[in-house]
């Protein structure tokens, strides 16, 4: 199997690129992006992420744990104060919101390590900083007779450059 | 590329070859490079506040919190007007960074990067005073509900403890939002770093190289993050103000107080951004990513704001004879003609009259203007609360109980320290950290040839 990367300076043409391997059946793509461009993750998986179930999660633990939270260790230590009852809603509100939020914004950032496959031991020797700068790749695993062919895609795409990283 | 025969395609390989940086990269990490002499004196001054203030603080624990000025009837002295001072200094960070994500704003990426820092520092700063303020700094965990032998749990219907989660949870997302921001700049730094530094950002950076899975998941982190600190930023100085709100002292005891603080909040924490920016700006040569648009931006913002501060002064006073309630209307009366009157018309002057300048467009961009203003905003807003925390307290119900504050060297030590605590590390960060997103600022720079290469077409 060889690797190829194609060099590419717009998001559109690497989206266009990216579409048309797929078509052609290629499955093992991958895409580096100097910035976050919607178009170009969702040419390679248009699935929306699925960060959100666990921001979700986090929300519904934070808002049960804080209500819980409260109320427990309310009547666990009765203290009567200005008269209001032990399990009085409104107060425990604000703690149950604040819970809310801290637990569905850690877990997000858990989404963020799991579904973007963070921390990262070990960089592709396809990526490289100009990638970092203001170039994009594509990057094709493909069998070696189709070398030329995904060459020539990827140069009809407007790639700058096509380089084989890997056979 | 001609492409090879298949049986000689092991001979081609070859590295990806490296053209020169991109424009952006040499001028945004330009700024962490080299340190100059005015940098290590402006660290050195920063540090040496801090451990004065230090100091000031070993001392006060052996004396004792008297030495604060801590006497009937003002027990919340300057170290809780510093508090919520820091507190409202933290409000922009979010503001810039969530809000105006949520709006789309595409001008906040030349300053977000620079006001999530300070959101981070200024609310570490605001946290140390609570233990300053309570003396017993050793201690600061009784607030906390934490298991132990005598079975006691702290009491969730005191805005106290409101605030502890509310500071603490914003602390933690302010923290996750700065760091989540910053791991593909760090990416950038570390394909371009040698020695010691190489090592820190590659350990920071997590291995981030900007896949697809990778932005697809930072992406949407990042739009979860800001609508989650949306309400969370509101919420923050709302619970801060009802520690005043829900007390029956006169001049505390009103239901404005919320939306007032947060609206002051925002108020102070854009004229701190400009405070730090405008000089960050000139002395890295960032002219051409702070423009006079961002300038324009954040006065309207100031402008906005500072009328809310106006119109919540003046409903306050308004309601306050309306009420006919005479010792809220003692309270107001005094504080504009009693022993604080300079405290208030500063308060007045710096922060409704003097940002009505900001009317005419030719200030609204006028920089050093821009500059002194900010300074005088955050002089203004730390008065504020000067006079809403000192004045009320010491103008209480009964006139045999009053009394007259007057801040003590402690605490102006440690004030001074704070800011020098906040300074040597935003200083830290200048020097490690892209102080400008710089993948923020290459999606518009992309977004703008894109649609160059599409009008050329």
């Amino acid at each position: 199997m060889a690797r190829l990367v194609g060099i590419f300076e717009l998001p559109a043409q690497v989206a266009a690129a990216v579409k048309q391997l797929r078509g052609r059946g290629y499955t093992d793509i991958e895409t580096y992006a100097p910035a976050p461009f919607p178009e170009v993750d969702d040419a390679v998986d248009p699935k929306a992420s699925r960060v959100r179930l666990l921001t979700l999660i986090g929300g519904l633990v934070g808002v049960v744990t804080g209500y819980a939270l409260t109320i427990w260790m309310a009547n666990n230590w009765q203290i009567m104060v200005g008269g209001k009852p032990f399990s009085s809603i409104p107060p425990y509100t604000i703690i149950a919101f604040e819970l809310t939020i801290l637990f569905s914004g850690v877990l997000t950032v858990v989404g963020l390590f799991i579904f973007g496959k963070l921390p990262k031991f070990k960089i592709d020797p396809a990526y490289s900083p100009r990638f970092s700068a203001e170039d994009f790749g594509v990057v094709v695993r493909c069998r070696e007779q189709d070398v030329a062919e995904i060459d020539a895609l990827l140069r009809k795409n407007d790639a700058t450059e096509v380089n084989l990283v890997e056979s | 590329m001609t492409p090879p025969p298949t049986d000689t395609v092991a001979g081609m390989i070859r590295p990806v070859p490296m053209p020169p940086d991109s424009q952006t990269n040499r001028d945004l990490l330009a700024v962490m490079k080299g340190t100059s002499w005015g940098y290590w004196f402006l660290l050195g001054l920063s540090l040496f506040f801090m451990h004065l203030a230090g100091a000031i603080w070993i001392y006060q624990v052996y004396k004792g919190l008297g030495i604060a000025g801590y006497a009937h009837p003002v027990f919340w002295g300057v170290y809780i007007v510093t508090f919520v001072f820091w507190i409202g200094i933290a409000h922009a960070g979010t503001l810039i960074s969530a809000i105006l994500f949520l709006f789309r704003a595409k001008w906040r990426n030349a300053i977000n990067r620079g006001a999530e820092a300070m959101t981070v520092f200024a609310v570490l700063t605001a946290a140390q005073f609570l233990g300053i303020h309570v003396g017993r700094m050793w201690k600061s965990y009784f607030i906390l509900p934490y298991p132990n032998q005598r079975g006691l749990w702290v009491n969730f219907k005191s805005p106290l403890l409101w605030d502890t989660f509310a500071v603490s949870t914003y602390a933690t997302i302010s923290i996750l939002f700065l760091y989540v921001g910053l791991i593909p700049d760090i990416a950038i730094a570390r394909d371009r770093a040698t020695g010691w530094k190489k090592v820190l950002y590659t350990v920071l950076a997590l291995g981030w190289v900007g896949s697809s899975s990778q932005w697809k998941a930072h992406n949407r982190s990042v739009l979860h993050l800001s609508g989650l600190a949306t309400p969370l930023v509101l919420s923050v100085h709302s619970v801060v103000s009802w520690d005043f709100a829900v007390t029956l002292v006169p001049g505390w005891h009103t239901t404005i107080f919320a939306p007032y603080f947060v609206a002051g909040a925002i108020f102070s924490g854009f004229a701190m951004v400009l405070t730090l920016m405008i000089p960050i700006r000139r002395i890295f040569g960032l002219e051409a990513y702070i423009t006079n648009y961002h300038f324009d931006n954040m006065s309207r913002f100031l402008l906005l704001t500072s009328i809310i501060c106006g119109y919540a002064y003046a409903s306050e006073y308004f309601l306050s004879w309306y009420s006919g309630v005479e010792p809220e209307q003692t309270a107001f009366w005094l504080r504009a003609f009693g022993p604080y009157w300079i405290s208030t018309w500063v308060m007045i002057i710096f922060n409704t009259v003097l940002p009505q300048l900001l009317w005419f467009k030719k200030l609204r961009v006028n920089v050093p203007f821009l500059f002194v203003l900010s300074v005088c905003i955050n002089i203004g807003m730390w008065f504020e609360r000067y006079v809403i925390i000192i004045s009320s307290l010491s103008r209480e119900y009964d006139p045999a109980t009053w009394g007259v504050f007057i801040p003590s060297w402690p605490e102006m030590g440690i004030l001074a320290g704070s800011f020098g605590f906040f300074c040597t590390f935003f200083l830290i960060f200048l020097k490690l950290f892209p102080i400008i997103a710089i993948a923020e600022m290459k999606e518009i720079a992309i977004h703008e040839k894109a649609h160059g290469a599409q009008g050329a077409h």
